[in-house]
């Protein structure tokens, strides 16, 4: 814990673990912004590179640090892309929802048996699902976009193995240094 | 994972190619619909326009009523007297080949008679009515026209009967049936359903079912049934109502019976079901035709002296006849109201 | 002895997720794609059913939308956008829909169209 402040000006009590989600929070937006400029293929078709993030917040620290940082990016990113409260601020909030809804229940799985990729996979899904349910239920209830959704579970499928084995690879380089912060 | 990915890139390949590339044109006058299933676009696009261009040549050299076809040639020559004309290979084996189905058939089944569907006004491209010219009729019935007229000697013919005009208007679409089949074959093609002006055959699937073809009900403008066809199988129909004309409210259908001259009546539509063999085609194009003319209880004997198991009838009354083996395999659209299996 | 990876070794668990994952996206693809061609065309003005053509046509088709004319053509058993008075030409760049299920856009002119399946309980008809 820090000691109480001697100076009169305001300061805020922070603990490393603090200063660490920050950064990793900042991290998450600097990767949510570089994929919203860079071309898909297909509007909806991201790799979804800072859900990686997201994991590694929710191994090294617990779930409730992991929603934060990704409602965070969420909105921080939508602010700073002026396009808040837009529709694709409305896929990328209820993507996030769904797959954190579907990462608190996959943080119970044994972890021997099921690694960062798992829930990757379940979150990219979850978020897949998500997305497809605001495209229906309110950008374009009518056309049919029944034929799209095998290609986006198939790109959901890809990136999220892909971005569970980042995630299993991050979490390796960065073995646990908080016990003893943590005390 | 990367297996995985592999995998997964392999199946959605896979995925792709499995489609149904049909294609619609109009050949033999009538609407020739070729489906091919589990090839390629480029590859079915390719075999079809092979096909076609098959038909439209047997559509020009037999045509029974373009002076410039072989048939017509042929025709001329056998009204001019008996002397033998050269004939290509594989007119000589039609002939040979209707020539047997029409004694099988006791003469019901009998392209001789294109006389009478000239004084019918069928061999025109469209039907309107004619006036009827029973003294014409009369003589060519009596002067009896047949297929056993014509004699067939090493690539020639001759007929011994000079009033013989051949019509293949019954067998040339069943004949280019069994073509297309063995071309389909030839080009490795596994699955397709090739349909000419309602002669369907098929080969192999549609995917993981049969295929499966709608029977058009003679009287409405809708089918009445559903057939799986099973590889191999052919399946054809004689009806009233595909070429007809209408004088002072009686209809006159395009199927002419030889022994008296005039269409057939007491027939709305017959349609038979065809096992596969090399001519299945031909059959689903001839068999049909004797069993349209015969009297109510000849019925199945004719159907019997063609080979043919499985048929269905629609009478004038519109009453529903079948054979057992049929009936086992049609499944109503809609329900009639009396079917009677024989 | 082999130093461990740092990618570390798949565990089991999550192989069976992934093969479970396949096996949804595949039962999608079949269940969701059809290579059934379709046989209708419908089109839907605002929220409303524009109207429905048969396939078996070669026809033009205008509808006058919110910001002006788009242009259907359906030829030979497919149907697109033509032409469209929206910036973006989303709707044009679509190209041919053929298949059931299929369906373009034009959020501009609010104009979409869908194709439908044709009910046909067989592949060809036999008369």
């Amino acid at each position: 814990m820090t000691q109480p402040s001697k100076n009169k000006s305001i300061e805020i009590q922070t603990t490393s673990d603090d200063h660490r989600i920050a950064k990793l929070a900042a991290f998450a937006i600097g990767l949510h912004l570089l994929e919203a400029v860079l071309p898909s293929p297909l509007p909806g078709v991201k790799p979804g590179l800072a859900n990686i993030i997201t994991l590694f917040v929710l191994y090294r620290f617990d779930f409730a640090t992991a929603a934060w940082v990704s409602l965070l990016r969420v909105f921080a990113s939508s602010l700073l892309l002026g396009n808040f409260l837009s529709p694709t601020f409305a896929l990328s909030l209820s993507g996030a929802l769904l797959s954190l809804a579907a990462l608190y229940f996959a943080q119970y799985l044994p972890r021997r048996y099921f690694s960062a990729v798992t829930l990757s996979l379940l979150a990219a899904f979850a978020h897949m699902t998500g997305q497809l349910l605001v495209v229906r239920g309110w950008l374009i209830p009518n056309a049919g976009v029944a034929y799209l959704i095998p290609i986006f579970m198939a790109a959901a499928l890809v990136f999220g193995v892909a971005n569970g084995l980042l995630t299993n690879y991050l979490l390796r380089i960065n073995p646990v240094r908080l016990d003893e912060d943590k005390g | 994972m990367r297996l995985l990915v592999l995998i997964f890139a392999l199946f959605l390949s896979a995925c792709g190619k499995e489609s149904l590339v049909q294609t619609k044109s109009y050949v033999f006058g009538t609407l020739v619909d070729i489906s091919i299933y589990g090839e390629t676009e480029d590859k079915a696009h390719e075999v079809t326009s092979h096909i076609l261009q098959d038909f439209q040549r047997l559509h020009r050299q037999y045509h029974a009523w373009q002076s410039d076809s072989e048939l017509s040639t042929l025709n001329k020559r056998f009204a001019a007297g008996k002397t033998p004309v050269e004939m290509s290979p594989e007119l000589t084996q039609m002939l040979t080949q209707a020539q047997t189905l029409s004694k099988q058939s006791q003469g019901l089944f009998n392209p001789a008679i294109g006389g009478l569907i000239s004084i019918w006004g069928f061999q025109r491209d469209e039907f309107t009515p004619v006036e009827i010219n029973d003294m014409a009729i009369q003589k060519l019935v009596q002067a009896n026209p047949q297929m056993s007229d014509i004699v067939i000697k090493n690539n020639t013919a001759y007929s011994t009967n000079s009033t013989v005009k051949l019509d293949l208007g019954g067998y040339a679409k069943g004949y280019a049936l069994d073509l297309a089949i063995t071309e389909l074959q030839k080009q490795g093609v596994k699955n397709a359903l090739v349909n000419i002006g309602g002669n369907i055959i098929a080969l192999g699937k549609h995917g993981d079912k049969p295929w499966r073809v709608g029977i058009q009900h003679p009287r409405e403008p809708k089918p009445m049934a559903t057939l799986d066809l099973p590889s191999g199988w052919a399946v054809g129909t004689s009806g009233d109502y595909q070429r007809y004309f209408e004088q002072a409210g009686k209809r006159y259908c395009h199927i002419i019976d030889p022994r008296n001259g005039y269409p057939a009546l007491g027939t709305q539509a017959v349609t038979v079901l065809i096992a596969p063999s090399p001519q299945a085609g031909v059959l689903s194009d001839v068999a049909s035709k004797p069993i349209f003319l015969s009297a109510p209880d000849q019925r199945a004997l004719a159907a019997k002296a063609m080979g043919v198991e499985h048929y269905l009838v629609v009478d004038a009354e519109s009453n529903i006849r079948l054979s057992a083996s049929m009936s086992g395999r049609v499944h109503w659209l809609t329900k009639p109201e009396k079917i009677t299996v024989q | 002895m082999v130093k461990p990876s740092k990618w570390g070794k798949p565990s089991l668990g999550d192989v069976l997720v992934i093969l479970f994952a396949l096996l949804f996206v595949a039962y999608l693809f079949k269940s969701l794609w059809h290579n059934e061609q379709a046989a209708k065309l419908q089109i839907r003005l605002g929220d409303k059913i524009y109207a429905t053509y048969s396939l078996d046509q070669n026809r033009n088709i205008d509808i006058q939308g919110s910001i002006g004319v788009t242009r259907i053509v359906i030829a030979n058993g497919k149907a697109r956008f033509a032409s469209s008075p929206c910036p973006n030409q989303y709707c044009v760049h679509q190209g041919w829909l053929n298949h059931k299920g299929h369906a373009a856009i034009c959020l501009p002119n609010q104009v979409s169209m869908e194709l439908l399946g044709g009910k046909k309980p067989f592949d060809s008809l036999n008369y």
